[in-house]
């Protein structure tokens, strides 16, 4: 199984390929009809159980020969440049694999009933197809450059999604936002792994953390480390390159919960736990990544808790919690950095599932103003979002209470109590911010008018098996004192984790998270939910600090005064340049060869061999001229 | 003098004449055989040069499957009467001559310059990179790191086929007997 | 092997021009075909010779390749005359002027 391990990426492929270009007498998009989104969803699930059985037949070897290089032939061969299309199968890229075609297949499942409606609902599958082949490539490369030709297809998938309704203008322009918002990382990441191979003459992961790192410079490691997190900085939406993720709303919802909370956004958490190597070997970079991710969680905590737009509001939470990721990798507890990611990809995407149930009924209405109450009409999505909501917030025993408690206790160390104390205000922001819309969408009063009914089983299915996951998941994965069953599986890859000198205890440091959880969730109660708080009068009350949350402490202005006017006056500018400067001459130029060709027909005989007799004269006279230079 | 030498001092005039011929001949079927004379001198240098398997494959697929199309076609159009010696074009024959010695003594000359007429080949050839045959050892190279580009030649191949049935289907119209025969008359006057 | 690889490929040079110059001075598309035919053997012969010199067989591979391209291209290329032929009744080049400027 571990040789047959490219079959999985083939698999999404061949759906795509087949849902795009299989003729029908149908319209184009709809050719296969209902069937586009099975023959999708079936090919991802069965990914996904190519990958248990890749995962089974890992197990079955000893811990530390757990890495299968499979050479699947040579891709660009030029001169001592050799990089191969290889894949890596190790604890590490099997954890992401099972990941994305696990909760793919879920999301491809609940997408067949969200999608029903639209016209084209083939296009869409295929789309998505796309997007999973792309995002395995990611993560099951063993190269630099195959991991790029990944990186930038989710973004093109990405991109193709977020402006799916592309008829409505501000779909078009959040997918191009996204998409060049994204490239700005994007561009310095190649910079990386072009520094990478100067430096080390390969992009194979085996030879640039074996061979490859003992050669590196501390300068030249900062250097490459900083480069490729500035590319993961843009694809997972961290400060200062996060302004495509609210935008990226536009985007079905499934999509927001596939790509802009499971999968493509945690790549950049990826792309850190792999090269752990090198950001180690820096030191510099570590901590980057460590400030980057902390001041991205509160950050975007506090921006999530000024949306009234459900999907931004989850945006922001999503952005939050990749910062925790960052956080942690950021501390070199890699482990815990992968047990978020991977209870975030369950709760996260029940939760946008559900907020597509919400959406679903009430005609895409996303202003959470006009919700409240819905538990009533729909007390299954209400369930779904209450057990996501409280994971994310950090109540035990579901997924997030695992993952994150790990993380801002492993801060607690002596050496880092401030990191501590901002972590754990960013954790009772997390709880406050995402019981915010729990209260707001299905408690209080009703504010709407729609009529509400519950999604049909279709599409309940998959939510069903998402909050069992999360429910359960944080208790298999990341329960026992050495860190979880997740934490020892990725040891070979990540190296075994140092803890530092704590500063309280173990039981200590799980009290005042859970204090601080439920304390949140208690407040997000009584000022949203009891009906005591005149929340909706808030933002005439504090116009300042209102607006400053709901716009996200006016990046997105600042970015606008920073780079679109100036680049709009530029041009202008050269608008005038154009016009008078190199139109003038190419307009000379045209009149002159109208002139010129009244001469040219009566070169042209038509003699093919004529045509042939002058090839060869420049032909000779080529080869005399560099006979006579060298 | 070796093996190779005496065949090369044999076989290079016959290749260079055959080829002259064929130039000379007006006769598009005689230009043919000429060609194929060629095509043989040709299989033999690959021998020599160690190319046994590109030997065999040049007198079966050049020599006999291509220049038998050839022959075929020549035969199915009934061109082979015997080509207008006027040149219509001023000074087209001797530019070309010239041009055409201009270009051999270009890259005689290169070729002097590049690896000289004293170089010699290494001796071992057939036991290093030839070991366990040409074909073996082609195979081995052509498998492994030209794989991609092999399928992709098949590829072509289809397409070239497909191309062939597009191009020579009649749509427009079908060439009625009498047409046909018509034609025939035409090139027989 | 005691023939220099440059008479080799002199040889090949010399047939690459006698093929350059059919090409130039005949008038039947199936003449100045062969000649292109020669063209390419004469490369080929190249590409073998320098093969044989820096015993590496990648300059055969090359060969078989273009020997497989130049499969393909003869029939489309000899379909391409015979439907020139049917729609003029001549195979000759210098009836085909309708490139003329």
């Amino acid at each position: 199984m571990l040789d047959l391990v490219w079959l999985i990426p083939l698999l999404p492929l061949a759906g795509a390929a087949l849902n795009l270009f299989l003729p029908g007498p149908a319209r184009p998009g709809r050719r296969l009809g209902k069937a586009a989104g099975w023959l999708a969803t079936a090919l991802v699930g069965l990914g996904f159980v190519l990958a248990v059985a890749t995962l089974v037949d890992l197990l079955g070897l000893p811990a530390d020969q757990r890495a299968h290089v499979t050479d699947l032939f040579d891709w660009i061969s030029v001169g001592t440049f050799n990089v191969d299309v290889a894949l890596r199968v190790d604890p590490l890229s099997i954890t992401m694999t099972l990941v994305v075609t696990g909760v793919g297949a879920l999301i491809h499942l609940y997408a067949i009933g969200y999608m029903d409606h639209d016209p084209r609902f083939g296009t869409f599958f295929a789309y998505l197809n796309l997007f999973v082949f792309f995002m395995l490539m990611l993560v099951l490369a063993d190269n630099y450059l195959l991991l790029y030709l990944g990186w930038e297809g989710v973004g093109l998938c990405s991109y193709l999604l977020i402006g799916f309704w592309f008829e409505r203008p501000s779909a078009s322009s959040a997918a191009k936002k996204a998409f060049v918002t994204t490239r700005i990382g994007d561009a310095a990441m190649l910079l990386g792994i072009v520094l990478i191979w100067l430096h080390i003459g390969s992009l194979d992961f085996g030879v640039v953390f074996g061979r490859g790192a003992s050669e590196l410079t501390k300068g030249a490691a900062t250097a490459i480390a900083l480069l490729l997190l500035a590319g993961a900085i843009g694809k997972s939406a961290q400060l200062p390159l996060h302004v495509w993720l609210p935008d990226a709303m536009e985007g079905p919802t499934p999509v927001s919960a596939l790509i802009h909370a499971a999968t493509m956004v945690t790549a950049g958490v990826y792309l850190v736990v792999r090269s752990h190597v090198l950001f180690e070997l820096s030191g510099t970079a570590l901590t980057v990544v460590l400030v980057v991710g902390l001041v991205s969680a509160l950050y975007a905590a506090l921006a999530s808790i000024g949306q009234f737009d459900l999907k931004r509001a989850l945006a922001y939470s999503t952005m939050s919690q990749i910062g925790f990721m960052f956080f942690a990798a950021g501390m070199r507890f890699y482990t815990g950095a992968m047990l978020l990611l991977v209870c975030h990809a369950f709760y996260k995407a029940l939760l946008f599932l559900t907020a597509g149930n919400v959406l679903h009924t009430l005609d895409d209405e996303t202003d959470m103003r006009r919700m409240g109450g819905l538990r009533a009409d729909m007390p299954l999505s209400a369930a779904w979002f209450a057990i996501g909501a409280l994971s994310l917030a950090g109540i035990p025993p579901l997924a997030g209470f695992f993952a994150k408690d790990q993380i801002v206790g492993f801060a607690a160390t002596s050496d880092r109590e401030l990191a501590w104390v901002l972590a754990s205000v960013g954790a009772f922001l997390s709880a406050l911010y995402i019981a915010r819309p729990l209260f707001l969408t299905f408690f209080g009063r009703r504010r709407g008018e729609e009529h509400a009914h519950e999604a049909p089983a279709l599409m309940q299915a998959p939510l069903a098996v998402l909050a069992f996951l999360t429910v359960v998941g944080g208790l298999f994965l990341g329960l026992t004192a050495q860190g979880g069953r997740l934490a020892r599986f990725l040891e070979p890859v990540v190296g075994a984790v140092e803890h530092g000198e704590a500063v309280l205890s173990d039981a200590a440091l799980i009290s005042i998270s859970i204090v601080l959880a439920v304390a949140a969730v208690a407040i997000a109660f009584w000022v949203w939910a009891s009906g005591r708080v005149d929340w909706e009068a808030f933002p005439e009350r504090q116009p300042e600090l209102a607006g400053w949350l709901a716009n996200a402490f006016y990046l997105n202005t600042l970015y606008a005064w920073l780079v679109q006017h100036p680049g709009k006056a530029f041009g202008r500018a050269l608008t005038v340049v154009d016009d008078r400067v190199i139109d003038g001459a190419v307009n000379e130029v045209a009149e002159d060869v109208v002139d010129a060709s009244g001469v040219a027909p009566r070169i042209q005989r038509g003699f093919v061999r004529s045509y042939a007799l002058a090839f060869l004269f420049g032909a000779v006279a080529l080869l005399l001229f560099l006979g006579l230079r060298a | 003098m070796a093996v190779d030498e005496i065949v090369f001092w044999v076989f290079a005039p016959i290749s260079i004449g055959s080829a002259i011929a064929m130039l000379l001949q007006r006769n598009a079927v005689h230009a043919a055989l000429f060609l194929v004379v060629n095509f043989f001198t040709i299989a033999v240098f690959y021998l020599v040069l160690g190319a046994s398997f590109l030997f065999a494959v040049q007198i079966i697929v050049y020599a006999g499957a291509i220049m038998v199309l050839f022959l075929f076609v020549i035969m199915l159009l009934g061109v082979d009467r015997e080509e207008t010696l006027v040149e219509r074009l001023r000074g087209q024959r001797v530019m070309a001559v010239v041009l055409g010695a201009g270009i051999a003594i270009e890259l005689i000359v290169a070729i002097r310059a590049g690896i000289g007429f004293a170089t010699k080949a290494p001796a071992n050839f057939d036991e290093t990179v030839n070991r366990g045959g040409n074909a073996q050892a082609l195979a081995r190279v052509l498998f492994r790191q030209y794989f991609f580009p092999f399928e992709v030649t098949s590829v072509l191949l289809i397409v070239a086929a497909i191309a062939v049935v597009v191009l020579a289907s009649r749509q427009r119209r079908a060439v009625t007997r009498a047409e046909a025969v018509s034609a025939g008359h035409r090139e027989a006057a | 092997m005691s023939t220099p690889i440059a008479y080799f490929v002199a040889v090949s040079a010399m047939l690459f021009a006698i093929g350059t110059v059919g090409v130039l001075v005949r008038k039947n598309a199936l003449v100045i075909f062969m000649s292109i035919e020669l063209q390419l053997n004469a490369v080929n012969l190249a590409l073998v010779a320098f093969s044989r010199m820096h015993g590496n067989l990648s300059g055969q591979v090359v060969a078989f390749f273009s020997m497989v391209v130049a499969a393909a291209e003869v029939v489309v290329g000899l379909a391409i005359i015979v439907t020139v032929y049917r729609r003029r009744q001549s195979a000759s080049v210098d009836d085909l002027t309708v490139l003329r400027g």
